[in-house]
């Protein structure tokens, strides 16, 4: 049969007409399906999917109560009472509740924020507790919603403060055991990405969803002793009273092993109310922070500096005339009278300047500070004992210290002069503690740690990797 | 019906009753694939043949059917996939709420078990500093 509506012109143009359109619309199918497929596939993956962070937990900070570890930073989790003003219904009565329920973690001016209506988020309240948080729930106010924020907590209080340091609003350690080890203590964030529905909950079903566990952080077992610790803080508090003294720190190591045992400074602070500080220094722990002229504590090295280099034996002896000539200078003795023919030893009881000026000479040729001897005292000083190096204890903001070598200007025999007793040269406590170390257990030096360990599936797993450098 | 089963020992090639049954609804077929000749000696199947002629409207319907079946399976199984999912949601929820009390309680325990607290007690207040200690040597 033959087809007569194309033989018209009129039935001809709307044919080609409607091929045109089909034309057309086939053709802009064919660019948003195939040309722009991946465009579009990853707009709709966008409206579809979601990617949530999983939060790593971060590790717990642990002290020792004699072998058995005992918490000192804990995590909770605190809830932030936030509104949408524009959509709340009942602001009299979520006022009312939140009086009853937050308290003092109201915030003063939580009714003029909640009277702000065009505006879409106001902070209301901080740091709820869980069971507040879920009083608050129960009565199901619109426009009201809740974020649950992780944060540190302190059973002991401002015990060991400086040694911890504390978390900063952004989530990052600061100070302390929480600035130097913060990155194994955050741990790694996790990731989920998914389908979602309405709700935000995550579904399975989809090809591309995506989960990453979180990795928590490590739990340190510090080898702070808390008993020790806090004699050591009621020490200074009355050392503090007695001397009138405005700034106090102490050390406590074991100088079998180097781990530090107590670490205190006053002025102290409390880690969890860091932010009521005021002065930022009153962070620092000057144990470790601020270098110091040791003064006499610094005989002992130079003894054993010449005893080791068999310059002297402790019994050996010269003669005191309570001051000592080096170069253009003029050293005297702090105690007087304790004159005539004596011992190294008596002047080290005595803590004459002079038997120790003396010693350094003995370094030398005798009757001066060579360059010999001050290399010697240098090599003793710096290298060995390590004064005037950072330790590399686990703990943020440690100062070098100044040991003048003898190949600077300043490095001359004036200056080694009294660095045999303890002046002219900058030690942290840490650098001397464990410089001590290593005078009073045979001549191990030990470098210093915080460390005894880690807690890992509720198991402590000690340290065993202690650096030890024989001296002598 | 008369739609008798039988058995042939050898069928060199298909044979096919040409038998039509007034009120029958299916015709049997003795049927031997060139496979089971070569490989499957003595066994013999029977095919059946639909007696009722299905026209393309039909066809198309029936094939409608089958993916509407089809859809509805696939759409029952998501829809069981997404209730784990609730379930799983809300367990997870389960998890993170005890988490947070076991958390609590523990922060709870050392706050009591705290050096301040054991020294503010009520038992370490009425203690004593002893006259005269001895030491055993």
């Amino acid at each position: 049969m033959k087809l007569d509506l194309l033989t018209g012109s009129r039935s001809r143009i709307l044919a080609f007409g409607l091929l045109a359109i089909a034309l057309i619309f086939v053709g802009r199918l064919f660019y948003l399906q195939v040309i722009q497929h991946d465009y579009y596939v990853s707009v709709a993956a966008d409206a579809q999917q979601s990617r949530f962070v999983i939060p790593a937990e971060r590790g717990l900070i642990y002290a020792k109560s004699g072998d058995e570890p005992v918490q000192l930073v804990m995590n909770q989790t605190v809830y932030t009472v936030f509104a949408d003003p524009e959509t709340v219904t009942e602001p009299d009565e979520i006022m009312q509740s939140l009086r009853e329920i937050a308290g003092g973690n109201l915030r003063s001016n939580a009714a003029e924020l909640l009277e702000k209506t065009d505006t879409r988020y106001q902070i209301l309240a901080t740091k709820l507790s869980r069971v507040q948080a879920d009083k608050l729930k129960e009565r199901s106010f619109t426009g009201l919603g809740f974020q649950a924020v992780s944060q540190r907590v302190y059973p002991e209080g401002d015990l060991a403060a400086h040694v911890l340091g504390f978390v900063n609003t952004e989530g990052v350690g600061s100070y302390g055991i929480e600035g130097a080890l913060n990155e194994e203590l955050q741990g790694t964030d996790g990731v989920l990405q998914s389908v979602t529905d309405v709700s935000n909950v995550p579904l399975t079903i989809g090809n591309n969803n995506i989960r990453q566990p979180a990795v928590d952080g490590k739990n340190v077992v510090l080898s702070i002793d808390r008993n020790i610790q806090s004699k050591v803080e009621q020490a200074l508090i009355a050392a503090a009273e007695r001397t009138g003294a405005t700034n106090v720190s102490a050390v406590v190591m074991d100088p079998a092993t180097g781990k530090v045992m107590a670490m205190a400074n006053l002025p102290t602070y409390t880690p969890g109310e860091y932010f009521l500080v005021d002065d930022v220094a009153q962070f620092n722990n000057t144990v470790i922070t601020a270098p110091y002229e040791p003064g006499s504590t610094i005989k002992a090295f130079t003894m054993a500096t010449a005893v080791d280099k068999n310059a002297i034996k402790p019994s050996d002896t010269f003669v005191n005339t309570d001051s000592i000539r080096v170069a253009d200078r003029t050293i005297t003795n702090a105690t007087k009278g304790i004159t005539g023919t004596i011992t190294f030893e008596t002047a080290m009881q005595w803590s004459l300047n002079t038997g120790f000026v003396t010693i350094a000479q003995r370094l030398g040729n005798g009757s001066e500070i060579t360059a010999t001897a001050r290399d010697t005292i240098y090599t003793y000083f710096h290298d060995k004992f390590r004064l005037g190096e950072p330790t590399g204890v686990e703990l943020a903001g440690e100062a070098a210290g100044t040991i003048i070598a003898p190949d600077q200007p300043t490095g001359n025999a004036v200056r080694y002069s009294n660095m045999a007793f303890g002046q002219g040269m900058e030690a942290t406590m840490m650098q001397v503690a464990s410089g001590f170390t290593a005078l009073i257990n045979g001549g191990s030096y030990y470098t210093p740690t915080i460390i005894d360990g880690y807690i890992q599936d509720g198991e402590f797993n000690q340290t065993t990797d202690i650096s030890r450098l024989q001296l002598v | 019906m008369g739609c008798a089963y039988g058995l042939r020992r050898k069928a060199p090639k298909q044979t096919q009753t040409k038998k039509h049954h007034h009120m029958s609804y299916q015709q049997n077929q003795y049927y031997t694939s060139r496979r089971q000749q070569n490989w499957s000696r003595n066994q013999n199947t029977t095919r059946y043949v639909s007696a009722v002629k299905l026209g393309p409207v039909a066809h198309t319907i029936l094939v409608a059917l089958m993916i509407t079946v089809l859809g509805l399976i696939y759409l029952t199984q998501a829809t069981q996939a997404t209730s784990y999912d609730y379930e799983s949601q809300r367990i997870d929820s389960q998890i993170a709420d005890l988490n947070e009390q076991k958390a609590d309680l523990e922060i709870e325990n050392a706050r009591l078990t705290a050096l301040e607290t054991i020294r503010n007690s009520d038992v370490a207040r009425e203690m004593t500093t002893p006259v005269s200690t001895d030491f055993v040597e």
